[in-house]
This record gives C-alpha cells, structure tokens and sequence, in this order.
C-alpha cells in the first residue's frame, strides 16, 4: 500500500471514526483502524463491534492494499501534524508515514483479523436532509437510556405514523416523542428500534448538503446509515419497544408558557443547592410567575422567579434538575409551554405553536 | 430450549479451552443455540461484525465442538439476534409504571423502591416482625402504634421500615410520608434550634401521616432532641399517624433515654428480629442470586450460607462469586466456582464474648439474659443455666470461678456440678440438640 494524502482530511475523518474505537476493547483488533484502499481513494473502517463507521478520505493511491494500526497512537500523532502532505507506505508489517518534517512507522496487524462491517447494506427505508438531524432525531435520542436492563430502552423507535416516521426514545425516566414528515419507505409496516448510540452518531455527519439514507436488513437485522462515502453500521435491537402510547398526556389542568433560556438558566441556579438532595428541584407555577427553588437543610437553599403565562391553576411538581437541564439545552426554540396535572403525573415540555413533539419527565415525589 | 442451552453451554467449555480469553469473551459470550433441527444448527450472536470473525476465523473450531456435542455431522447457520435471558423489570417508580403494574408514579426520597414486603425472606426469625409490618402497613395508624422493631445490624429492619414506607405509598399515593434517620431528626432539630424557626421544623414532622425513623438508638443522650421527639410523638399518636422506629436493642436497654420516651416507644408494639437462621440465609440468598439474574443451586446456596451470618455479608459474597461466575461467562454459580473462592473452612474456635454465648442460649431456650443470672432456681431456667456454663466452660476455656461471676456471682462448686450434669448428659445421650447453638454461632447447619 501506498498512498499520498493532506493530514488536515485525515484527521477530520479520523477523528470522528474514533467515536466507534471501543475504550475498553478486550480484542486487540477492535483498538485499531483498519486502512483499505479502494477506488483509488483511502477508507478507513472502526468498530466496536457493536457499532461501525467508515469513511472515505481523498487520496491518491499509488499501489493497493490494507492494514490495521493502533487507533489512538494514529490519531495522536495525526492531531499534531499541522496541515501537510504526508505519504503513508505499508512495507511488510510496518506502515511508514512521511512528512514534510516527520517520519514515523506503526506496528501493524493483518487486515484479515479486522471484522467486516456488514455483508449486504439492504434497502433503503428513510432519506433525510442534515437539517433533519438537528430537527427531529437530536430532541429525541438525548432521552434513550444509555445503559438499562432492558435493551429496548438504548434505541430509538421508529414508527410508521398517519403522517410520517414517528420517533420516541425513553430511559423510562423520561420520554421524548417526535412526529415526523419524513416518509418511511412502503413494506416496512413493523416499528424498528434502532440504537440510540447510532441515531446519536448522526449529528457529526459533515456535509450540510449530503442526503442521509437509512439502509435496513431485517435478515442481518442491520442498519447502515450513509451519508456520500461515510457510513454508520448498528444492529438492530429486537426487543419489544414499551407501550408509550399510555404514557401519553391527555389535557393538563395547568399550562403556562415560559421562556427557555431563562428556564435553563433558574435550574442552573437551583441546582447548585440541589446536589445534595439527589438534583430535586421544585417548580411553582403561579398565574404570571414560575418559581424554581432547591433547598437542602445543611446547605441552604435559593429560588428564582421566572415570568410566565399560565392557563389554569396554580400548582407545584418537583423533578431532577439533570432531566430538565437535558431537555433545555437540547431544544432551540425559545418559547416553551410547560404542562402538568398534580404533582404525582408526568410533567410535559412543548414547543409554542409545534404539535409534533413533546418531552415527558417523571416527578419525583417530595414532602410538603 | 433448555437442552439447547446445556449442549451449547458444553460448547463453549470446549472452545473457552482453544481460544484467547479476550477472543472468548468479545465474540463467544453473548452467542446462543437457537435451534438443532435437520442437521442444521442454528446459532445466534448479537451482530453481524461478530458473526463475520466467528465465520472466518473460528468456524472449525465451532464446527468441531458443535458436531462433537450434538452427535451428528451438522451444518452451522449464524443469525444476528441479541438473546436476553431474562430481562429484569425494574417497575417501580418509572414513567410506565402507571401502566405496567398499576402502581403509583413517582417514589419516596430515600426509601428505596426495591424495599418490598414480597421480595423479603421470612422464616421464624423475623416472621413476628415481617407479620406486625405488614399489618401496620395494611392500616396505619389503627393497629399497633408505635411498631418497635429492634435486631442486630444486618437482620433486615431498614428493608422492612422501608417496605412499610412504599407499601403505604403504593396504596394511598397522597399519604404524607416521612422516613428519616434519628442522626437526621436530630440535624433538623438543630438545625431549627440554631436558625430559630422551630415552627417549620414542626410543621415537617408532625403534618404526617407515617413517620418511619431508623436507627433511633442514637438519640440517647440528645435532651433537645428527645423533648421534641417527645412532642412529635404525642402528636403523631393523637392524630392516629402510624410510627415506625427501629433500635439495635430493646428501649429499656437503650441508655440516657427518657423515662418518658421509654414508656411511649412501648406503648404500641415492641417486636424483635434475630439473626437470620440458616434455612433463612439459604433462602436470602436465593432470593438475591434471582435478583442478580444467575442461577444458583440449592447446595450451593446452603455452602455460602455457611460462610455468612448477616444479610449484608451474604449479600457481599453473592456479588464476589457471581463477578467469578461472569468473569468466567457461566450464568449459574458452580460448585467448582465456590471451591476455587471460598478460603478453606478454619477449624480454630473462633473468639467469642462470652455474652454471645449467653445471648445465644437465651435466645435458644428463650429466656431473659436477666433471668440467667438472677438467683431464681425454677426448673425451666436450670437446664438453660447449666448449658451455659458448660459452653462456656468448654468453648471459652473459663475457670469456674469466671463463669460463677458471669451467672450473677454463683458459686465455682455450683458451676462444676452443672458443666458436670451436662457432661454427662452429652456422655450417655450422645449428640444433644443444644450443642446446636454452638453450631449457630459458628454458621454451620443446625440439623
């Protein structure tokens, strides 16, 4: 192999496909990338096995041919050469690099240990747009657990609505659900769960103008996820996917409207008194006011008032700070509409004017 | 399903012994036999970057364990499925517990959900206590009030005030309800003391419909503290508000305690849980060995029993052997697990104070450590007695004079002539069932 490539394309590549390089990889392969030349231009593959990504570098390949190298002593070496033409040279086990300045060779393993990502991408079920991502999956992955008992819960549903997909991930602590336009491919009548790490994946596909395909094997029970030559490989989770539809509010006896930032922020202020007491934060919500307050006895306590509009009687409920910070910082639009009946039913968070999504937080029982 | 589980359990035995530990662990774990049918056996692993390792680099090995198992020249199909054994519920206090059990949504600060009167193990050390539990928690306020329930570390109070606490809950989620630590009533008493606002630490503790306070033992000394418990109490009983206490020993037993509180802690019911028992520790353990999702066997479960005298030391064992187990990739806990991690059994006599061994005769014969030393000779606390000195002469090495001391100044001819009556008894009746009690202390079988 030998191939001649600009360090600055290499890195941007590799550092995202370290996102899939396990941390605490019992097989040494799987702490490696692997290095392939195909079509004239460099791919380099990562996985963990349960995750995969490899993307395309441009390059110019002199002579064919692959190879793994350690994953972290590549990107460390990479992340510090400063814009350069470098040369990379497999001779028998050890890949060599050439720099303008530098020269460095890895020790290698063979290619053939490395596992292959996928055997056959499937069809296509879902096309999407960059500005979908940041739309639709990001205010729903943030809430799918990452680590629980129950496999379902690390997914993100996907499910065929009147209208288009509908998403919903939950930790069972909290729920958020998203109604799409986007049209899920005809056959595909059953819902799929596709892992929560994955969908969390798309976020750092680089190109604003690329279409995102979903590509989905029952047989494999795969998902790969394309963007140009960049690709996302996840297994399926087949799990049955708990009944959310129960969980789902009907009318709330309070709404108010309240201002994000100003939420986000009084919760920030709160929860400084909040960390002893397990991140209980209480809201208040009265007729033009929402107070947001945390006390614990040995520290002290603080609140702060917020302006608000509410519909409805006053009321009171108290939640963990960490799940209303979660759900703030991931929505962008600034006016909210907070929605609760008593203090003992899920509180529910929505964006003025949009029907399609909603977030449901558990409450955490306090004492008066 | 389970013959599948057995044959691909031998499997993998096999192919442990071919592979590097870490190929084993990443790639043959987590695989499965879904099915023998045809000649053709079906395996599942949990994706196919997995399946494509297991196909290139170890399909011989597979084939040869599999063939060698099975019995029959077969013909290997992977199948990318993750298989969950058993998938743990945790139900309570979650967004779909409202659907899944009915139960209330949201949970109790610092009562732990997973407290329940099913999952605890009861037998007759702590069936009084577990009964008079649960009948206060059907109707607080109405039966026995306060419930008194005291018991050495480890026996299950905290679990049982809990199990009280979220059984209330779950009934009557709009119960005000109030578990705390005597070490935390105190903080808040001092707390109000200090900023003077007395009045909303009142409010917090008498606006109840059930208090549960642990550990209540160390409030002794605290007059402050024991004044306002005083008043809590007073009020909480008038307005037919349950109370829920625990204590490491009897009231009367605690000192610097108030006469006053004395008597109010015992107006309800007192109730104590002993030690656990082996039959209860087995079943503990079985209990917990579910919990955790790995198999355990019945005689393996009555070993580690032996090993532990207390929930929380079973408990620390269970975890240590099933992290073995894991490391190994079995769900179940072996015998060749415990041999290879449970120290050899010391023979040597272990110290004991020597009122253990009152205390343990006491609780065998059930009498009063008071009555044991009193000078009363009625004819149910003689044989008691004499058990006594001779454990104590036998197990401890005392000279009699010590052991008269002990019984409440008894003389030495007194103590050899009863060490000598139960000598004898074991002498012509062979194995006498209060050498049992010995047995207990040391943690083995009492058969």
């Amino acid at each position: 192999m030998l191939v001649s490539l600009l360090s600055d394309n290499l890195l941007e590549k590799i550092s995202f496909l370290n996102h899939a390089v396990s941390s605490r990889a019992t097989l040494p392969i799987l702490s490696n990338f692997l290095l392939e030349t195909k079509r004239g231009k460099l791919v380099i593959s990562a996985t963990d096995l349960e995750i995969g990504i490899s993307a395309e570098v441009p390059a110019s390949v002199e002579k064919e041919g692959k190879t793994t190298v350690l994953a972290k002593n590549f990107l460390d070496l990479i992340t510090n050469i400063k814009d350069q033409k470098i040369k990379l040279e497999l001779e028998e086990n050890v890949l060599k690099l050439k720099g303008d300045k530098v020269r460095a060779s890895f020790q290698t393993m063979s290619a053939d240990e490395f596992p292959k990502l996928y055997e056959q991408k499937g069809d296509v079920i879902l096309t999407l747009e960059k500005k979908d991502v940041e739309k639709f999956f990001q205010r729903v992955s943030f809430a799918a657990a990452v680590d629980s008992s129950r496999p379902s819960l690390l997914g993100v549903l996907f499910e065929k609505g009147k209208e288009g997909v509908v998403l919903v991930a939950t930790d069972q602590y909290r729920l958020s659900y998203q109604k799409t336009p986007l049209k899920l491919k005809e056959g595909l009548e059953k819902p799929i769960v596709v892992p929560g790490r994955v969908i969390k994946e798309l976020s750092f596909l680089k190109e604003d103008d690329g279409k995102i395909s979903f590509c989905v094997s029952k047989e494999n029970n795969q998902v790969v996820i394309t963007q140009a030559e960049t690709e996302i490989v996840g297994r399926l989770i087949d799990a049955d996917y708990p009944q959310y539809e129960k969980i789902m509010p009907e009318d709330a006896d309070t709404k108010t409207e309240i201002d994000r930032e100003e939420l986000l922020n009084a919760i920030r202020i709160c929860s400084v008194f909040a960390r002893e007491t397990a991140n209980i934060v209480k809201l208040s919500v009265e007729k033009d006011k929402l107070v947001v307050s945390a006390n614990s006895p040995q520290v002290g306590e603080d609140l702060v008032e917020i302006a608000a509009k509410t519909i409805g009687e006053g009321n009171e409920i108290a939640f963990n700070a960490k799940y209303l910070i979660d759900v703030l910082t991931t929505l962008e639009e600034e006016e909210l509409i907070f929605e609760m009946t008593g203090p003992l039913n899920p509180g529910v968070f929505k964006v003025k004017g949009d029907n399609n999504f909603l977030h449901l937080i558990m409450p955490i029982r306090i004492q008066g | 399903m389970s013959d599948y589980k057995n044959i691909w359990k031998n499997v993998l035995s096999e192919i442990e012994l071919e592979v590097s530990k870490a190929n084993y662990l990443t790639l043959f774990n987590q695989t499965r036999l879904l099915s023998v049918e045809d000649g053709v056996a079906t395996v599942a692993a949990p994706s196919g970057m997995i399946i494509d390792l297991l196909q290139r680099k170890f399909f011989s090995i597979i084939k040869k364990a599999t063939d060698k198992h099975i019995g029959i020249n077969t013909k290997i199909v992977f199948v990318p499925k993750t298989v969950v054994d058993v998938v743990l519920e945790d139900k309570n206090d979650t967004l779909f517990s409202q659907t899944e059990t009915k139960s209330s949504i949201g949970h109790l600060p610092r009562v732990r959900s997973d407290y329940s009167f099913e999952n605890m193990a009861v037998s007759g050390s702590n069936q009084l206590a577990y009964v008079s539990a649960t009948t206060v928690a059907k109707n607080p306020g109405a039966t026995y009030n306060p419930l008194f329930i005291y018991g050495p570390v480890g026996v299950g109070k905290t679990h049982l005030m809990q199990a009280i606490a979220n059984e209330v809950y779950a009934k009557k989620p709009s119960s005000k309800i109030l578990y705390t630590t005597s070490e935390e009533f105190t903080n808040d008493v001092v707390e109000a003391i200090r900023t003077n606002n007395t009045a909303r630490m009142k409010r917090r503790f008498r606006d109840l419909d059930l208090l549960v306070i642990d550990d209540i033992q160390f409030i002794a000394g605290k007059e402050k503290v024991q004044e306002e418990l005083f008043h809590t109490f007073n009020t909480l009983v008038d307005q037919n508000s349950q109370i829920v206490l625990s204590s490491d020993r009897h009231p009367s037993e605690i000192k610097q305690l108030e006469k006053r509180l004395i008597s109010r802690f015992g107006g309800g019911l007192t109730v104590d849980i002993q030690s656990p028992d082996f039959e209860l520790r087995c079943a503990i353990l079985l209990i917990k060995a579910k919990k955790y999702n790995i198999s355990l066997s019945f005689n393996t479960a009555k070993a580690i029993a032996q090993k532990a005298q207390d929930a929380r030391g079973l408990e620390g064992l269970l975890l240590r052997l099933i992290t073995e187990a894991q490391n190994k990739g079995l769900s179940e806990i072996t015998e060749d697990i415990l041999a290879s991690f449970l120290p050899v059994e010391k023979d040597e006599p272990r110290g004991f104070h020597p009122d253990e061994i009152i205390d343990n005769v006491c609780s065998y014969y059930n009498v009063k450590p008071t009555q044991l030393k009193s000078p009363k000779r009625d004819a149910f606390l003689v044989r008691p007695r004499q058990v006594a000195m001779f454990l104590l002469k036998k197990q401890m090495g005392l000279t009699f004079v010590e052991i008269g001391h002990l019984l409440g100044g008894r003389d030495h001819t007194t103590i050899m002539h009863g060490v000598g009556k139960i000598e004898k008894l074991v002498e012509q009746k062979g194995n006498m069932d209060f050498l049992g009690i010995n047995d207990q202390m040391l943690g083995k079988k009492v058969d």
